[in-house]
């Protein structure tokens, strides 16, 4: 186990070191000139040079390169192009509020996928059944800038029950939450089923009713608890999808989260900025995957013994 | 004839509701406290060097104040300078300070700070330091006296520094925390202290007890919250999260109209919406040409279909528009805008230019029998800068010429668009500009000067034209405005003829805020000015807004 963990731990300092790399050529080798949208577009060229200058934007690109790892190695992702604040002041607080809406939402999205889901799988192809793949459809198909407005204009602007945008008490997380949480649980909803469904239909399920265990214990111990394993993969890898669809709700119920910040330092070319938010974004994947093989190990414990 | 009637009668409602809001208005005693929430943008630092946005000069200019300041009519006033007088060379102006002001973290304002923000800016060149053109250096005379040297005349100086970037921080905050510190923490003398700041998320200013205009400001605390997201923006006016938001869409504006906690403004901006001509391409370097891409494009059915008829207001002035100084209305009698559409004209000048259908094929060819084709550039920002582009495209198309529009990322454009007359690669590009300082030495000098070529200037066009650039030389340097507006009025005349861009419209600012706000005031430049500004409470209470 320990082993797994360090391997891992290395595994993730290479990633982020091929990923700095990675951004750094990208974004030399991409058109948009950063000093040059500092100054604005109607700066004169002096203007721009210095700027240039100021931040280091003129010298070599190796040069600029190793100068950033260096300083990255000692934990300093540098100075944003824009606000000229450290990166990491300003993505510190911001990957926790994306924590907390795609947290939130996530525990939302498990709990009602596993309930309907199980719920689907036992009265398959029943008024319920249908019901469920219904929500799920409509879930899947629906974008969250859709549902995320129309909630906006109903419970914000129509009823005055929930406030629309910030994060400054619990009745501004429902909005971002149910929207997030709810357009995920729709697609984890279907693949419970799928799930559920095949485990149901395995022989010791039957040879448990012929036991007379009741249906409860059979769907939700043994039933879910064999079909967790595709589950439990299934939602480590929707947590990066989450992190995803995140960027867009964070836009729509203004959270000042990581991917509201990392989308507009990639449009404003603000490059150090934009490395430390993919660099936390990506650690924070790698981190939830390292964390989904654990708990694959405790749900099956004959990967562990292997 | 009707339809004058009607306009008449709209006219004169019009007026009436006008003088039924200034008499409310003056009936009405401010009322102090309270806290006026708005929505914003600060996508920079709240450094003013290092920030000449519109978004985030709304921020600072609560806390951070001018010398002089513009008012909504554009007459320069006094502000923290009491005075100022220019000497007989036009080489030195002199201004008089205001006395007893503190800056928020209780350092006097006196000259020597006035003169150290400005050598500052010459020295670490702020953003802002190509309006200040020409001059050399300031000078600290006296404790409240201080003399901007200039080596060569400048009537343009005065009212750039009116231009809220030129506000005047603290000098002892700067040297304690440098740019860095002021961009997350502005400190200046004005009627709001910054309190908090999260980046991203809001900024609270709160009143500054000590401020030096008696007995303002009225509120006690301004919270700007930064939203992004247009939707979004509306909505929380909407419900009441916000007490006033900008940037209201074209489309939003009739239901926001008809709600009546609500009251919608709009004023004509600063920034004209332009097609860039490179002058330099063959058969663009011809003026005939130019004029007839300008007769070509139907403005008022830009205006119409993009802006759903009230977004924009049909340019009356090459560049310029009203009240940036020297403008005079150059339209044709009986025309709503310059180089009003006319596609007959627009073909004969063609024809005079050597290109005309030759072959039937609805594509004009020149004698060698070669088509016109153009690069048309854009990007998808800025207020419907794509749509418009797509209807240049359209019209310059009836008109006969095949139009390859490209659309580019924002950054990549803006590369694009700035570099010099031998790398540049577009024919046509659709962008904006804007006077900031409703001054203009600015597009003069700087925006179609031949000295300002990209990448030295703002000139994209790589227009060049020994007359207009005479006249905005005269203009820079003629202390008597008579005189200086008649060359600005000469150098609009010669841009008409030359048409160096193909002219648009101006995009007009909507904003739309609760009826309880009153006396704050919305600028041309596009920032909104708070000092004055107070709450109605019991009308907020009647709306039902608890905040």
């Amino acid at each position: 186990m320990l082993k797994l963990v360090l391997a891992r731990l290395a595994f993730m300092v290479a990633a982020g070191f091929v990923l700095l790399t990675f951004l750094f050529c990208l974004f030399h080798a991409i058109p948009g000139d950063p000093a040059r949208l500092i100054a604005g577009d109607s700066a004169p060229e002096a203007l721009v040079q210095s700027i240039r200058q100021a931040y280091g934007l003129d010298q070599p690109l190796l040069t600029q390169y190793t100068t950033y790892m260096g300083r990255v190695l000692h934990g300093d992702f540098g100075l944003s192009n824009f606000s000229r604040q450290p990166v990491l002041q300003i993505v510190g607080p911001r990957l926790l509020n994306t924590a907390k809406l795609a947290g939130w939402s996530m525990l939302l999205a498990m709990s009602v996928s596993l309930l309907l889901g199980s719920l689907s799988a036992m009265y398959w192809d029943r008024p319920l059944d249908r019901g469920v793949t219904a929500f799920s459809l409509v879930g899947i198909c629906t974008p969250i800038f859709v549902t995320g407005i129309l909630g906006i204009y109903f419970f914000g602007v129509h009823l005055r029950w929930l406030p629309i945008g910030g994060m400054s008490s619990w009745k501004h997380y429902v909005m971002p939450v149910l929207t997030l949480g709810l357009a995920q649980a729709a697609g984890f909803t279907r693949m419970v089923r799928a799930c559920m469904i095949d485990a149901l239909g395995r022989d010791f399920i039957t040879t448990a009713r012929a036991k007379g265990v009741p249906e409860r214990t059979i769907v939700f111990k043994h039933g879910l608890g064999n079909a967790l394993l595709p589950i439990i993969t299934f939602f480590g890898l929707g947590l990066g999808h989450m992190l995803g669809g995140a960027a867009v709700a964070e836009s729509i119920f203004n959270w000042p989260g990581l991917g509201r910040l990392m989308v507009d330092s990639i449009l404003t070319r603000d490059l150090p900025l934009t490395q430390g938010c993919i660099f936390f974004f990506a650690m924070t994947f790698i981190l939830v995957n390292l964390i989904v093989d654990l708990l694959y190990r405790w749900a099956d414990p004959r990967i562990a013994n292997d | 004839m009707k339809y004058y009637a009607l306009m008449a009668a709209a006219a004169t409602l019009t007026a009436s509701s006008f003088l039924s809001i200034s008499v409310n208005a003056e009936d009405a005693k401010p009322q102090y406290g309270g806290e006026l929430a708005l929505t914003g943008q600060l996508d920079k630092t709240m450094f003013p060097g290092r920030n000449t946005d519109a978004g985030g000069m709304d921020v600072y200019l609560n806390a951070c104040e001018n010398l002089v300041e513009m008012t909504a009519d554009r007459t320069i006033k006094p502000a923290l300078a009491k005075s100022w007088s220019v000497s007989d060379d036009l080489k030195t102006i002199t201004f008089q300070l205001n006395e007893g002001i503190q800056f928020h973290d209780g350092t006097p304002f006196n000259a020597e700070a006035v003169a150290f923000v400005f050598n500052e800016a010459l020295a670490k060149k702020f953003l802002y330091v190509s309006l200040l053109e020409g001059l050399e250096k300031v000078v600290a005379d006296g404790e409240y006296q201080v003399s901007f040297k200039l080596t060569k005349p400048s009537a343009a100086l005065i009212p750039n520094l009116a231009y809220r970037t030129m506000c005047i921080f603290s000098p002892a905050a700067y040297k304690a925390t440098g740019e860095e510190g002021l961009g997350s923490k502005i400190v200046g003398t004005g009627p709001f202290v910054l309190s908090a700041f999260s980046k991203g998320e809001y900024v609270l200013f709160k009143r500054n007890d000590k401020y030096w205009q008696k007995g303002k400001p009225y509120l006690d605390s301004i919270r700007i919250l930064f939203v992004p997201e247009v939707t979004t923006r509306v909505a929380m006016l909407e419900s009441g999260d916000v007490d006033r938001a900008a940037g209201i869409p074209d489309f939003d504006i009739p239901r926001l109209s008809s709600d009546d906690n609500l009251k919608v403004s709009t004023i004509p901006s600063l920034q004209q919406n332009y097609v860039v001509i490179n002058n330099l391409k063959k058969p663009l370097d011809d003026p005939r040409v130019r004029q007839a891409l300008n007769y070509a494009v139907d403005k008022a059915g830009i205006v119409k279909s993009v802006f759903a008829g009230t977004g924009a207001t049909l340019s009356q002035a090459p560049t310029l528009t009203p009240g940036v100084f020297g403008f005079t209305d150059m339209r044709e009698p009986g025309k709503n805008t310059i180089f009003a559409f006319d596609l007959d004209k627009a073909k004969d000048l063609l024809k005079q230019a050597g290109y005309e259908d030759r072959n039937g094929d609805k594509v004009v060819e020149n004698a060698q029998g070669e088509p016109l084709s153009l690069k048309l550039w854009t990007r998808k920002a800025g207020k419907g800068e794509y749509q418009i582009a797509q209807l240049v495209q359209n019209f310059l198309e009836k008109l006969g010429i095949k139009i390859e529009l490209t659309v580019l990322e924002s950054a990549t454009f803006s590369a694009a668009l700035s570099l010099g007359p031998q790398e540049a690669k577009y024919d046509l590009a659709l962008l904006a500009w804007t006077i900031p300082t409703a001054d203009p030495d600015e597009p003069m000098m700087y925006m179609t000067h031949t000295k300002a070529w990209k990448p030295a200037g703002a000139n994209r066009m790589f227009f060049s034209n020994a007359e207009t650039d005479r006249l905005a030389e005269q203009a820079h340097a003629e202390p008597d405005t008579k005189k200086r507006a008649e060359y600005v009025r000469l150098w609009m005349a010669e841009l008409l003829k030359q048409a160096p861009v193909i002219y648009l419209p101006t995009v007009n600012l909507t904003e739309a805020y609760r009826t309880y706000v009153h006396d704050a005031k919305y600028l041309p430049a596009g920032t909104y000015d708070a000092t004055s500004a107070w709450i109605d409470k019991a009308a907020k209470g009647q709306q039902g807004i608890s905040r």
